[in-house]
């Protein structure tokens, strides 16, 4: 089993969604041990697929293999897939979280209806997810994309009995297919003037300067703003919270591993294309931090469990397109993968909250939940610590490389504005964690009722705290030779014109990341530690305007309802209006009343009296005779 | 040899009183006969040409036949519906028969 079966692993898990769909609900259990096969069997395949790419050559491959799908005249359509250090490292995330997430789900979702059509649509997801990062051309990975956008629809609106869950799952489909028109415009752009789809092809012609530079800035960007619509990032931000409607291993799915990374793995990719023209990095950066510093503050006034933690995840995408927009797949890829294994530790942490509280998820009725539920409070303190990127937990060290590499390649100015976003992301953290397991029951209730998760449920917490705890240490060559990797992680992925980095311990940027995270905890645990509301209240009150606008969200929804209802719904009036009155009215009746009164004036000429139709034909004759004569001189 | 106008003129007249016939007649077997009139006068015309520009060959002789028998079944066809007409109307003035209006 070499990398050339690495498409295997996206075959393995559609085969189950094809069993699962047709056959699911008769199998026992819902057919969830045939799904968590699947992608069991995706996840150890893996490893054989992991130890021939890093046997062959440098262990740096890429590899590629392809045949031909098929054929319009003189253009082929190959498809292939393509395996490079940024393929291993997402294949790495997205069976590892799946396989937990599957393992999960078994305890999350049991006596829910519909349980088999659940795990069918998870290895779909899973299958999606991984032809998208396997696929070596656009085509290939726009259908994967497409896909992943259908999974995440057809999970956000699992309750479809629930309006809300409805009209969720609506928004992220919307919202997200406003960004791939975008994708879509830009791949045609690069296709028409490339003439090939294959991803390394079009790299290779945008370094060699083939594309004009405007042309490819403007494909670019439209690539990117595919990027944007995925990834959720500021302006499209607002589908990624309410996708929250789902069923919270979906959350988990979706916010590590599946769908959201797809925008940042797609930047990466296209890394070397964004770099020819570099003005699209500044704009990856700016809307990186814009993002990041917009969702801190949103996730402040949250109350929602998830909600907070969708917040951050939106933010911490941020910082990986501001990684990616400092031109370093490395750091960018390096925080999504420790980032994939601390979100989807949170997600599911928050999954076994509400099934150990029996469904209660706002944190104004929870708290001091740690001993009742010690494996959930333990892991989500765990998960929570390499968020803020408190060492030496994995988000730490990522953390740490996108402000390297920022400070590098921006300097100062975007350093201190992630930096500050670095400080809203401890604190909301903290907040979160003291406001949901630390103080005073708030409502003694839920807190009597509330016990600890099942082991398959507990089972995958403590793998995923054990990987936030270590994946960071990736980083360093010596871990990394010793898994038998080229070195550390900044070794394995880079990019080509810039060369393997190797990663150095700044005391510098460490210490001022710590005092970053330190400092939005101590904020945070002054505020809300013990339970105690008093302090955090009376900042409220202190300025109602500014916690209104927190709590709503900076308005966008609003903002973008008042768009669709001012401007969409006033331009449908518009057209509306001329349908009516112009093209129905005037245009379609009116013709027919043109019609009808010709033909109630003309009708008398029908007098049914023989004679005078003799009469008229006679006549007729006599005028083309005449005519004849004229004509002819 | 006959001229071809003295033909032509017999066809023109022949033509002009089976034209008068349909148009000024009431009588529905008065009107076929116009129409039988203006037809022979038509297939005088065919025998005459086709003789004036090919002595040889019978072409418009054949079409005056074709002309005959058409007009046979026409006629046929016209004095079933007059007969019908009159049995229906104890009429067989065309005027009376206008119902074919809007």
């Amino acid at each position: 089993m070499g990398a050339e079966q690495a498409w295997l692993l996206a075959a393995i898990p559609a085969g189950a969604f094809v069993v699962l769909a047709l056959f699911g609900r008769y199998l026992a259990r819902g057919g969830d041990w045939l799904g968590i096969a699947a992608i069991a069997t995706s996840f150890a395949l893996f490893f054989p697929v992991l130890a021939d790419f890093l046997s062959e050559g440098d262990g740096l491959g890429p590899f590629t293999a392809a045949v031909e799908w098929t054929r319009i005249g003189d253009f082929s359509f190959p498809m292939g897939i393509f395996v490079d250090p940024i393929t291993i490292v997402m294949l790495a995330v997205i069976t590892t979280v799946a396989f937990m997430v599957n393992i999960f789900s078994v305890g999350y979702m049991k006596g829910e209806p519909r349980y088999w059509w659940f795990f069918a649509v998870l290895q779909l997801f899973a299958a999606s997810m991984i032809l998208l990062v396997l696929a070596d051309n656009l085509l290939l990975l726009y259908i994967a994309w497409e896909l992943v956008g259908l999974c995440s629809f057809l999970l956000i609106g699992f309750y479809w009995e629930k309006r809300s869950a409805v009209e969720a799952a609506k928004k992220a489909f919307v919202t997200t297919r406003i960004g791939d028109v975008g994708l879509l415009i830009g791949i045609i752009l690069l296709w028409r003037e490339a003439g090939t789809f294959n991803i390394q092809e079009i790299l290779r012609l945008a370094e060699e300067g083939h594309f004009g530079h405007t042309y490819l800035l403007v494909a670019m960007l439209f690539i990117f703003i595919g990027a944007m619509g995925k990834s959720a990032q500021v302006p499209f931000h607002v589908w990624l919270p309410d996708a929250m409607e789902g069923p919270t291993p979906v959350s988990a799915l979706i916010h590590a591993a599946t769908m959201v990374v797809a925008g940042v793995y797609l930047v990466n990719r296209m890394l070397p294309a964004f770099e020819v023209v570099d003005e699209t990095l500044l704009v990856i950066t700016v809307v990186g931090l814009v993002t990041a510093i917009l969702t801190g503050f949103m996730a402040f006034a949250q109350t929602d469990i998830k909600k907070v933690l969708a917040y951050s995840t939106v933010g911490q995408l941020g910082f990986m397109f501001v990684a990616a927009g400092a031109g370093a797949p490395e750091a960018s890829m390096f925080h999504l993968m420790t980032h994939a294994f601390f979100k989807a530790l949170l997600f599911l942490a928050a999954g076994s909250v509400i099934i150990g509280t029996h469904h209660h998820q706002d944190m104004n009725e929870l708290g001091g939940l740690w001993k009742r539920m010690p494996i959930t409070g333990t892991t989500f303190l765990i998960g929570s610590l390499a968020l803020a990127g408190v060492p030496p937990l994995a988000g730490f060290w990522s953390k740490d490389e996108i402000l390297v590499v920022l400070d590098k390649q921006w300097g100062p100015w975007a350093v201190s504005l992630l930096g500050f976003a670095a400080i809203l992301t401890a604190f909301y953290t903290t907040r979160l964690f003291i406001r949901t397991f630390l103080g005073q029951p708030r409502d003694p209730h839920i807190a009597e009722h509330t016990t600890e998760t099942p082991p398959v449920m507990t089972g995958p917490l403590l793998f995923l705290a054990l990987l936030s705890v270590v994946s960071g240490l990736v980083v360093f060559h010596e871990v990394g030779t010793a898994l038998g990797f080229p070195g550390g992680f900044g070794e394995f992925v880079f990019l080509p014109s810039h060369g393997p980095h190797g990663y150095e311990f700044d005391a510098a940027f460490a210490g001022a990341s710590v005092v970053l995270a330190l400092l939005g905890i101590f904020t945070s645990g002054w505020l809300y530690w013990g339970g105690r509301l008093d302090r955090s209240t009376r900042l409220a009150e202190w300025q109602p305007r500014l916690y209104d606008m927190l709590v709503n969200k900076f308005y966008f929804d609003e903002l973008y309802q008042a768009a669709i209802d001012y401007g969409i719904l006033g331009f449908s009036y518009v057209v509306s209006w001329f349908d009516r009155y112009v093209v129905n009215d005037t245009g379609v009746d009116g013709s027919a009343q043109v019609t009808g009164y010709a033909g109630f004036i003309l009708k008398h000429l029908q007098s049914g009296r023989l004679p005078h139709y003799a009469m008229s034909l006679a006549l007729g004759v006599v005028v083309l005779a005449v005519a004849g004569l004229v004509m002819r001189g | 040899m006959v001229p071809l106008e003295n033909y032509v003129a017999l066809s023109g007249i022949l033509f002009a009183l089976g034209v008068y016939a349909v148009l000024a007649r009431r009588n529905a077997i008065l009107v076929l006969m116009g129409i039988e009139l203006m037809l022979n006068a038509v297939s005088l015309n065919f025998a005459a040409f086709a003789s004036y520009l090919d002595p040889d060959r019978v072409t418009g002789a054949v079409f005056a036949v074709f002309v005959i028998t058409v007009a046979a079944a026409e006629v046929g066809l016209a004095l079933a519906i007059v007969i019908r007409l009159f049995r229906l109307r104890a009429t067989s003035n065309v005027d009376e028969a206008a119902e074919l209006k809007w």
